[in-house]
């Protein structure tokens, strides 16, 4: 039985103990928040035996064999080298570190501790991502990506909610390098990066805050960028980030030299794109209907995987729980390769370098050729 | 000028307390805490700090500032989650409105908006020379009605629910919470205050609907549940005046207070009020059994399936708000000398006044 726990008892960390509590070899030994009232509310719902406010009390009381980082990123490299001291292996969640360089060192302290860690990119286990992974992985596309598009957006839209983190500049959210962003675009950059050949591929970045948030005072805050990122085989990929933007799209495409797909995280579905066509007028009549086929199939599909209760919410963090706690028990690969990891938290450094060095105005283009 | 003074418990006025004395009022841009400021005021009070986290409606307290020039209406910006605008918050006060709280649907969210926020209040508030109380504003969600009967009158000495994995209702974990870290901040600390539990409070200024208590609005048509029994609303204003009362009555510290209005509209007359103020809309009557078994059904289905469907409806939640009970507000007239000052005929009539009005424009 694996001894989990959990360090950071905000609103991720309902996240974490729902999908912990589903996988039955292992149990949610203790929590610990610096703050007793949180901790104590995320114990006495699940409920969890120990809740802790001292990290060393709780590691020497609870000795997890794995611990899970809820907490706000700027933590997560002091907190994650201490859990790694103590033997536990570490589930940090997104975004990793504050930079490619905490990344880094967080990853080689794991190497030299015998531990593993992985951190919380459950996008890249939602069904439809499984999918899609095992149809790349089968040729389905064509090898190598030629271009991806990858749409990771964020509903801003409530003006209460806007001027609440506006007001408020202490809010971690707002103290990262990135800003408000830095803390959303790991799922959608990830998506990219597990495609991204090259440690170092060109990344130009275009950001600029919102007319909607201009029009509630702030200057400061980019809620909208635009990013290209290319490689030297030819792989490139567009990344978007809106606040605005409506349908508010959290959705991945890939394209081969043969075929494409498009997943779609919100409605679950994926769609083949074929890079054949219909002869002639048959491509404007048929097309239509196989696509629709195809639409209709993924609904059927999600209405099977919900009445066998395969279709939660958070499906894709309890895989990636899964896959991780399998990793550590019977020495299976990690299930994001480090490489991903630094990658995905490289390309973010290079987007926020440009972004906060030109506010609102597309910069040169940057990466290799910078 | 002097301040109304109070009758207390036993009869007595207690001792005015001084119009200049600091009083700290917390949400004070909300819906209900931007009236009680006003209240504040209309009694003569000449030393109110506002704290808001945002400057947004600034404007509303501009407004009472320029109708009572004589008034000292200081702004005081910041979040209840830092300690250090919690000491600039309190410093000095005498009496404290505490009105912010989380809205929020995550549990965490609501324990540190609500929960954490007012102990950090009230750590900046403990071993003050200055504070005569601590008016808590909590919520009427609280309560546990599962042992009371259909019909039976709820009021301050019901139990309040402890069952909160099975009620999965956040707002309402959030706010016992808030109560238990006022209680013991009493009991530890000395902190002397009083728990107010407001009902449904409406009136202008209030958006979205009020029919929460009446049925659910889920599925795309309204599930009228409650049917011949009172909702417990509390008009804006008369709310408010029971708020302002909490905080200047003598003897009543440590006490609890509901606060609904007379005469309470039964859930069909008030559904009936609403189609006609604002628009006709498809609803269905559904008998409180039917409502209970639906929601023991999700419930059921929400344990077997290890929460794909959240228990959102469970029969704890269903009875909370659709049992049909009767309320009472005898203990907040008895020792508050409160009564409401809006009839609640009236209070209707402005509400959808209000809300035709904002619609239209």
């Amino acid at each position: 039985m694996l001894k989990v726990g959990i360090v950071g008892c905000g609103k991720i960390a309902d996240a974490h103990a729902e999908q912990i509590r589903r996988i039955p070899r292992c149990e949610l030994s203790g929590v610990c928040d610096r703050d007793p009232l949180m901790a104590e509310q995320l114990a006495e719902r699940f409920p969890v035996k120990a809740w802790h406010t001292d990290l060393d009390q709780f590691l020497e009381t609870v000795r997890p064999d794995v611990v899970h980082i809820t907490t706000p990123p700027q933590s997560h490299l002091p907190l994650g080298l201490k859990c790694l001291a103590a033997g536990a292996h570490i589930l940090v969640e997104k975004p990793f570190t504050i930079d490619a360089g905490e990344a880094r060192a967080l990853i080689d302290a794991a190497d030299r501790a015998g531990r593993k860690v992985t951190v919380g990119h459950d996008g890249q286990f939602s069904p439809v991502a499984r999918r899609m992974r095992e149809m790349v992985r089968r040729g389905y596309i064509g090898t190598p990506p030629v271009h991806m598009e990858s749409y990771w957006c964020y509903d801003l839209s409530d003006p209460t909610y806007a001027r609440a983190l506006l007001a408020d500049k202490h809010h971690w959210a707002r103290q990262l390098p990135g800003g408000l962003p830095h803390n959303i675009i790991n799922h959608g950059v990830s998506k990219v990066a597990e495609f991204i050949e090259s440690d170092d591929p060109d990344v130009v970045a275009y950001g600029f805050v919102s007319p909607f948030l201009r029009g509630l005072g702030s200057t400061d805050m980019v809620d909208e960028l635009r990013v290209i990122i290319a490689e030297e085989r030819g792989t490139t990929a567009y990344f978007t980030f809106s606040t605005q933007m409506r349908p508010s799209l959290h959705q991945f495409s890939i394209y081969g030299n043969r075929n494409g797909i498009t997943i779609d995280e919100d409605r679950r579905t994926l769609i083949r794109l074929p890079g054949t066509g219909f002869k002639s007028y048959a491509e404007h009549f048929l097309r239509p209907l196989t696509i629709a086929g195809q639409y209709a199939r993924n609904s059927a599909r999600n209405v099977k995987l919900f009445l066998k209760n395969e279709f939660h919410m958070d499906d894709g963090k309890y895989r990636l729980f899964r896959a991780f706690y399998d990793s550590i028990e019977h020495g299976t690969p990690v299930p994001i390769p480090y490489r991903e990891i630094v990658l995905t938290t490289h390309i973010m450094d290079r987007i926020f370098a440009q972004v906060s060095a030109a506010p609102g105005r597309a910069p040169a283009p940057s990466g290799a050729t910078a | 000028m002097i301040a109304a003074g109070m009758q207390s418990q036993d009869g007595h006025m207690s001792e005015p307390l001084p119009a200049a004395s600091p009083i700290l009022v917390t949400g004070s841009k909300g819906f209900v805490g931007s009236v009680v400021v006003r209240e504040l005021l209309q009694r003569g009070f000449t030393n109110i700090r506002c704290f808001a986290r945002t400057p947004a409606g600034n404007d509303k307290l501009a407004e009472l500032g320029r109708k009572f020039p004589a008034a000292r209406l200081d702004v005081v910006h910041g979040n209840l989650l830092l300690p250090d605008d919690c000491r600039r918050a309190a410093d000095g006060a005498v009496l404290v409105y505490h009105l912010a709280a989380g809205t929020g649907k995550s549990f965490p969210g609501c324990v540190l908006d609500s929960a954490v926020a007012t102990r950090n209040l009230l750590d900046a508030l403990a071993g003050s020379q200055t504070l005569k109380r601590f008016v808590n504003v909590g919520s009427f969600s609280v309560y546990s009605n599962a042992t009371l009967r259909r019909g039976a009158v709820l009021d301050e000495s019901c139990p309040v629910e402890r069952a909160y994995t099975a009620r999965f209702d956040a707002y309402a974990y959030g706010k016992t919470k808030q109560d238990d870290v006022v209680a013991e901040y009493g009991a530890k600390h000395g902190v002397p205050y009083t728990i107010l539990r407001p009902g449904v409070v409406f009136g202008p200024g209030r958006g979205g609907s009020i029919l929460g208590r009446c049925g659910i609005d889920t599925f795309g048509f309204f599930m009228h549940v409650t049917g011949r029994f009172p909702i417990p609303l509390t008009y804006v204003d008369n709310c408010a005046q029971a708020i302002v009362l909490a905080g200047l009555a003598e003897g009543i510290d440590r006490e609890v207070f509901n606060i609904v209005d007379d005469d309470l509209p039964s859930s069909s007359r008030l559904l009936r009020l609403t189609k006609r103020n604002l628009g006709r809309f498809f609803s269905v009557r559904v008998p409180y059994p039917a409502c209970l078994a639906f929601s023991c059904a999700w419930e059921k289905y929400a344990a077997w399936s290890g929460n794909q469907l959240p228990p959102l409806f469970n029969r704890r939640m269903c009875a909370a708000y659709h049992k049909g009970n009767r309320y009472s507000n005898e203990k907040l007239k008895r020792l508050l000398g409160w009564s409401p000052a809006v009839p609640m005929d009236e209070a209707l009539r402005r509400y959808f006044e209000y809300r035709r009005t904002a619609a239209a424009s």
